[in-house]
């Protein structure tokens, strides 16, 4: 049976997360963020439609590329000696201390109740196109699987294989991969609410949320 | 090369780049290598370090990002740039943005007109029977519209059965696809409809263009190819003979290639095979000096067993198996040719500096690609750690490789499970098989993947498929 009060104390006792931000592509970086201490905001709206506080210009072909910060939070180091020089992709350039949200929370409580589909390789995956239609039309829970059911297309190598679902009946309750990025084996590609774990899995969220309140 | 002292940008990954490199460090040239996040333990990226000067080696995030690739040869002061083969190797945009840019660069391959002519299927087609070059029958253009497709299919069926063919049958192919991806066969036009949807929805995703070619599939054919070569001048045209590429996996990917196309001194033929060799020759050079052909090229070719050529398509590239040609050539009695120098010693300037007649061909070779898959289970990859990898050393045999011999290796799955090219050559094609059956029965690839199985490897495929190589 889930405890969720002892996964919600162990999160409170360590309720950060290190983000650390890397060139996503080689260029010139210049730093926005210079300051170990400052406060940076991610992104806001309601779409989210409007970039966190710039950390960075990356420039590359004549095309600056801001780095935006992609969650709230204080920044804990910034490599400020790399400023006007080349860096290849991948270089760590700064991190933010960020102070986990209620839906992160959740999220991660989630994925200790849900029963996970795990990636069988890494690959890219894609939901096929009978139930990519439906998630568009009216969100990954209106989607029911039950056993057996071919849900992924497995893209790699240049090669594409149909995955089917193994696991018991429910609803798609979460979607963590994004298409066109690999995941790797053994990571979660759904988290699937069987229906009569449903109210449990509702009650859990709304513990989640009302306890970290409190919390913040 | 003597004016300037170039460096070239290493623009692709694995065995091609350390071809590259080798060719670059045989010809004076510097060098700058690429590699992403996965390919970090590549033999190219170990030879870069080790050989490489300053500025020799950058990560970057994707192969595919035509700005990451310009961004690193400024950083890097590279001169020039070699696509070896996939990614932007035929890509026309790509070619033209380097050299038109503010900082123009030497592209490595033909110029950006030939790519965009020869690049694309349909004009090729178009060309070649402007030409009087027998093409495979079928669309020429790319079709977009279900029923267009399906009016297309009818009409070769009917053909089919009109012309008394014993099995009917239509290829569906992605027009913007190539290297055999992208391409389903239809036996009835009843089912038609969902293959050509299915293949649309996957050219999208792969090649982001959902045009379709729609062409009748031949039967029992022969997969042939001539291998050519032009300066800068675009006058200069030679060819280092052909190849045949028949062996191939489920997928329609090529497994093992020999040269010369045909052995009619060893083996007897239904056809004239030295006449359908010369033919193919004579139509490829024909197409390469219309279009003033500056690098290295390959023409493909189907060739039926009546012995009847049709042209498939041109790679307006260097290709995984030039070395196989390379091995059996010689340029005024000295060989064999190394294909990559030749390509860049042109591409920077230099006249090609010899003509037909004094390239000579000699005995046969062939080249085997050792993969990580399982032909049993239609070629699948198969991805895991190689733990052993080593062969013995011949004076006949040349191996291109980039996975490390002296320490494991992770297979990445962002790629092909492409091992090594082998190139074994003899006196004939007798002596080749026999040699390349030696390498393979000497051949140390062992590994084991996350769950402890096996390594899975074409070994036995190639082992098999030795004995009756060049038959047809």
């Amino acid at each position: 049976m889930l405890n969720v009060r002892e996964l919600l104390q162990s999160i409170k006792d360590s309720p950060y997360e290190l983000i650390e931000i890397s060139a996503p592509h080689t260029g010139v970086v210049t730093f926005a963020v210079t300051e170990p201490g400052a406060r940076v905001s991610g992104p806001s709206g309601s779409l989210l439609e409007k970039p966190g506080t710039q950390l960075a210009i990356l420039e590359r072909e004549r095309n600056k590329k801001p780095l935006s910060a992609p969650q709230k939070g204080v920044i804990e180091a910034v490599r400020t000696e790399l400023s006007g020089t080349f860096v290849e992709a991948g270089t760590p350039l700064l991190t933010i201390r960020h102070y986990l949200t209620a839906d992160e929370v959740v999220d991660r409580i989630l994925k200790k109740a849900l029963y996970l589909f795990l990636a069988p390789e890494r690959a890219k995956y894609y939901f096929v196109p009978e139930v990519d239609k439906k998630i568009k039309a009216g969100g990954s829970r209106s989607v029911r699987l039950t056993d057996g059911q071919e849900l992924f297309i497995m893209s790699r190598m240049k090669r594409e294989a149909t995955l089917a679902y193994s696991g018991p009946e429910g609803q798609i309750y979460s979607v963590y991969f994004r298409v066109n990025e690999n995941v790797d084996t053994g990571q979660p590609l759904i988290g699937v609410c069987p229906g009569e774990q449903l109210p449990l899995v509702q009650e859990v969220v709304a513990k989640v949320r009302s306890e970290w309140g409190e919390a913040r | 090369m003597k004016a300037k002292r170039h460096k070239v940008l290493v623009a692709n990954r694995g065995e091609i780049a350390i071809r590259i490199v080798n060719a670059c460090l045989k010809l004076g040239l510097d060098f700058v290598c690429v590699h992403t996040r996965e390919d970090h333990a590549s033999g190219h990226v170990r030879l870069a370090r080790e050989m490489g000067g300053e500025k020799s080696l950058y990560r970057v995030a994707s192969y595919h990002d035509a700005s990451e690739l310009l961004a690193v040869a400024d950083a890097a002061g590279a001169t020039a740039v070699h696509p070896g083969y996939g990614f932007f190797a035929e890509d026309f945009r790509f070619a033209r943005r380097v050299v038109t840019r503010d900082r123009p660069l030497t592209w490595i391959g033909p110029s950006w007109r030939v790519i965009r002519e020869l690049g694309d299927k349909i004009n090729t087609k178009r060309l070649a029977r402007r030409l009087n070059v027998p093409t495979v029958p079928g669309s020429d253009r790319p079709i977009y519209d279900e029923l267009e497709a399906e009016d297309m299919a009818a009409k070769l069926f009917a053909f089919q059965s009109e012309q008394g063919f014993d099995q009917h049958v239509v290829l569906v192919k992605a027009s913007a696809g190539g290297g055999g991806m992208g391409i389903e066969e239809v036996e009835r036009i009843d089912v038609f409809k969902s293959v050509y949807r299915r293949l649309r929805n996957y050219a999208k995703r792969q090649f982001l263009d959902e045009g379709v070619l729609i062409e009748q599939r031949l039967f029992g054919f022969n997969h042939l190819e001539v291998q050519i070569l032009g300066d800068t001048s675009g006058k200069n045209v030679v060819h280092f003979g052909t190849r045949n590429c028949s062996v191939q996996s489920a997928g329609r990917q090529k497994r093992i290639e020999v040269a010369p196309g045909f052995a009619p001194a060893e083996i007897n033929y239904r056809f004239d095979a030295a006449r359908v060799l010369n033919d193919i020759t004579e139509y490829s050079l024909r197409i390469a000096r219309e279009v003033c052909y500056d690098s290295v090229g390959t023409w493909e070719w189907i060739v039926t067993p009546k012995g009847e050529p049709f042209l498939m398509e041109v790679n307006t590239r260097i290709q995984v198996e030039n070395g196989v040609s390379g091995a059996i050539a010689a340029i005024g009695g000295i060989g064999p040719v190394d294909l990559v120098a030749e390509q860049i010693r042109v591409a920077l300037g230099e006249p090609l500096g010899y003509d037909q007649g004094r390239i000579g061909l000699k005995g046969a070779s062939i080249e085997y690609r050792i993969i990580a898959e399982d032909p049993d289970n239609r070629f699948a990859p198969w991805v895991g750690r190689i733990e052993r990898f080593d062969w013995r050393r011949e004076p006949w045999l040349t191996v291109h490789s980039h996975v490390p011999t002296d320490t494991p290796y992770e297979i990445p799955t962002e790629y092909d499970p492409n091992l090594a090219l082998a190139i074994v050559t003899g006196q004939d094609l007798a002596e080749a098989k026999a040699r390349g059956l030696a390498f393979l029965d000497g051949l140390v690839l062992a590994g084991r993947n996350a769950g402890g199985g096996e390594l899975k490897s074409n070994v036995d495929f190639l082992r098999k498929k030795t004995d009756t190589l060049l038959v047809f």
